[in-house]
């Protein structure tokens, strides 16, 4: 499916350019860190330690002061029938068992940002997929079949297009409610991950279950499906006027067959690049939607940075953390899209090429 | 086809994608588990009195008819009633808009002001470090989500630095247009400065993702341009660069930008729902987020409406600009 010619030119790409080596470098880090979660995650992203609440990320400390009971001698102070308080300055340091630092119930958050890698990657990958499969269908039928089922087809598209897509999503999902299917985390269930965890004397009680956020998934692929269609609907307009796909129906390939096997395969290309760059919205998508605590999800960055607004006077690490996460996986998702347009679609010539 | 055809074809099938709108809406309801008399009412009550509300809203009629009720009102303003405060949708919905409108507005400026300059910079000095600053901060500013940025701006801004407010709109524009008509011109001066100040955070956070958007495009439009043969043309010819360059070359890179920005009002009415909700801003987006949160489908539903009804008229009005100004495009 995909040509020699093709290959060359993604691999003379991408020895030219600098960002497309850092874009597939920070892609494949974080997909490695979602698969890999149960083994390299310090703590479970769910394991609280409220003594040890809001500690600064390395490099920080925090001084804070307090109002507490005065005590001497091991007792309570009282002076005219009360309780005589003092303020009290507390220092707290950074420890390199939590480099990232604590969020306000003393959970990790570097860990929670590894986990929260798996919600983001499952969202972005799944939600792609299920796009891709309905506008691809929806866009090679109407630019195949043209007239009637491409005016259908495309007018639907276009009441799509008329909701801003996070509205739309926003909508879909608070109607709806939120479904959410756990699965059981290989690594964890097949006892792979404990055991290495214990090897290397790192502490056990992982997560047993990936959460699956379905609703979450359904709706942005509804939202985001028409990007597709249109893409594939342009592709397949000018390929069914090609020779071989002539000759195809003219030996007599049903419909059906002539669309998978010759259109569909020709307008693959755009398709990919329009899908990396769509992995990139949808998980900006999803983040937003945990932002505002629609997703459900209990484990993913947008949640997080939510979840640190109320400590925003006191620990900016809270919400700043996670939201690095997004931009750093968004920027590496743009420059490999960046990158394959470059390679596959030399028409195209100018932007991200440092 | 002549310019008046084309606009009367654009405009009815944008009267077929409203009506498909409000169809869609119409059926927003379906999915949802649960029906809206549970909203009004507690768990436990009693059946007689669930039938009467029932009854009341409507919801035992057939479809057709709920159908009909809800569709022939919209063309009149009217979006139904609030199932939690009986009061009608379209006076809330209306309501919101100005403080919605204001945002989207004061985030094209951000973003147009700085954009086009900084694309044209960048494009003029290929290769240069503005060049390669114009191009990181781009890649930045769409990969960045704008609810994070307008929290860390609140961070760094308004709780540390205490220069800007961290949230609230005293003010609005058309209460500072109805100072004016009152004749209060220093009390609209000190309300404009108060809207400016509280606005300034919440139309970066919404303009950031624009401003990187425009400045690419600019960049990109703007490159292609330089490397056409008119431009070449004009060199020769001996016009002066600026010339060719602000003149010539510019003019024709804008008309595609401005078609960007208006093809991208409705992901800017999106990115104001959450930059609404990260600074309190009592727009639409506020409005959309507390009817969900109290399942109050009908102004959910209103909001929805006139959010993409809007967004179809403005399709049709750069569709019709970009024909008006751009006499070669093909009507179709």
């Amino acid at each position: 499916m995909i040509s020699e010619r093709t290959r060359r030119n993604l691999r003379r790409e991408l020895r030219r350019s600098l960002l497309a080596k850092l874009g597939i470098i920070v892609v494949v880090l974080m997909v490695a860190m979602a698969v890999f979660a149960p083994f390299i995650s310090p703590y479970s992203p769910s394991q609280q330690n409220l003594d040890n609440s809001r500690q600064p990320p390395l490099g920080f400390s925090t001084k804070e002061t307090k109002e507490v009971t005065k005590m001497e001698d091991g007792s309570v102070v009282i002076e005219d029938g009360q309780v005589v308080t003092e303020t009290q300055t507390v220092y707290t340091n950074a420890t390199a068992a939590h480099p990232l630092g604590t969020d306000g119930n003393g959970r990790d958050i570097l860990s929670r940002i590894i986990y929260g890698a798996r919600t983001s990657i499952l969202v972005g990958l799944f939600g792609t997929s299920l796009a891709a499969l309905i506008g691809v269908l929806v866009g090679l039928s109407a630019g195949f079949y043209r007239g009637r089922v491409d005016d259908v087809l495309m007018r639907s598209a276009d009441i799509m297009l008329a909701f801003p897509s996070l509205v739309l999503a926003i909508a879909l999902v608070g109607v709806w409610g939120q479904a959410q299917a756990p699965i059981p985390d290989p690594f964890v269930a097949t006892g792979l991950a404990p055991a290495f965890r214990s090897a290397v004397g790192l502490p056990t009680g992982m997560p047993e279950t990936v959460v699956l956020p379905g609703t979450v998934i359904v709706v942005v692929a509804l939202v985001n499906w028409v990007w597709f269609a249109r893409v594939a609907r342009g592709e397949a307009l000018s390929i069914r006027e090609e020779e071989y796909v002539k000759a195809a129906k003219a030996l007599g390939a049903s419909d059906g067959r002539t669309m998978l096997r010759h259109v569909l395969p020709n307008a693959i290309t755009p398709i990919l690049v329009l899908a990396t760059i769509q992995v990139a919205a949808i998980i900006l998508l999803e983040s937003a939607l945990s932002f505002l605590g629609f997703s459900g999800a209990d484990v993913s960055w947008g949640f997080d940075i939510a979840l640190g607004r109320q400590y925003q006077s006191t620990a900016w690490w809270i919400s700043t953390m996670p939201g690095l996460a997004i931009v750093v996986t968004v920027i590496g998702l743009n420059l490999v899209g960046d990158w394959l347009r470059d390679a596959l679609d030399p028409g195209i010539e100018g932007e991200g090429g440092v | 086809m002549s310019l008046s055809r084309f606009l009367i074809k654009r405009s009815l099938q944008g009267l077929f994608v409203i009506w498909g709108v409000i169809t869609v809406v119409f059926g927003l309801r379906f999915i949802s588990p649960g029906d809206p008399a549970n909203v009004l009412l507690p768990p436990d009550v009693d059946p007689e009195v669930r039938a009467q509300v029932i009854a009341e809203l409507g919801l035992n009629e057939p479809l057709y008819v709920q159908y009909w009720e809800f569709v022939s009102g919209i063309p009149f303003g009217d979006l139904g009633l609030s199932l939690v405060t009986r009061t009608p949708v379209a006076a809330r919905v209306v309501a919101k808009l100005p403080a919605t409108l204001e945002l989207a507005i004061a985030a094209t400026v951000v973003a147009v002001v700085i954009a086009i300059p900084l694309g044209v910079l960048s494009a003029t000095r290929r290769h240069q470090p503005a060049d390669y600053g114009a191009t990181v901060f781009s890649l930045v500013g769409i990969s960045t989500p704008n609810f994070w940025l307008g929290v860390m701006l609140i961070l760094v801004l308004a709780v540390q630095l205490n220069l800007f407010p961290t949230s609230q709109r005293p003010i609005g524009l058309d209460g500072i247009a109805m100072l004016l008509a009152g004749g209060e011109a220093g009390a609209a001066i000190r309300g404009f400065v108060t809207w400016l100040w509280h606005i300034t955070l919440p139309a970066i956070t919404l303009g950031t993702y624009f401003t990187a958007l425009i400045t690419r495009l600019t960049r990109s439009g703007m490159l292609d341009q330089l490397g056409q043969t008119y431009v070449r043309a004009s060199r020769a010819k001996g016009l002066p660069e600026t010339l060719v360059r602000y003149k010539h070359a510019l003019r024709n890179t804008l008309i595609p930008v401005i078609t960007v920005i208006g093809l991208q009002l409705g992901t800017l009415i999106g990115g104001a729902v959450i930059t609404e909700a990260v600074f309190a801003w009592p727009g639409l987006g506020t409005l959309i987020i507390n009817s969900i949160n109290a399942r109050d489908w009908p102004v959910l539903q209103g909001s929805l409406i006139v959010v993409a009804v809007g967004f179809v008229l403005v399709n049709i009005l750069v569709d019709a600009l970009y024909a008006y100004v751009n006499p070669q495009v093909a009507y179709d």
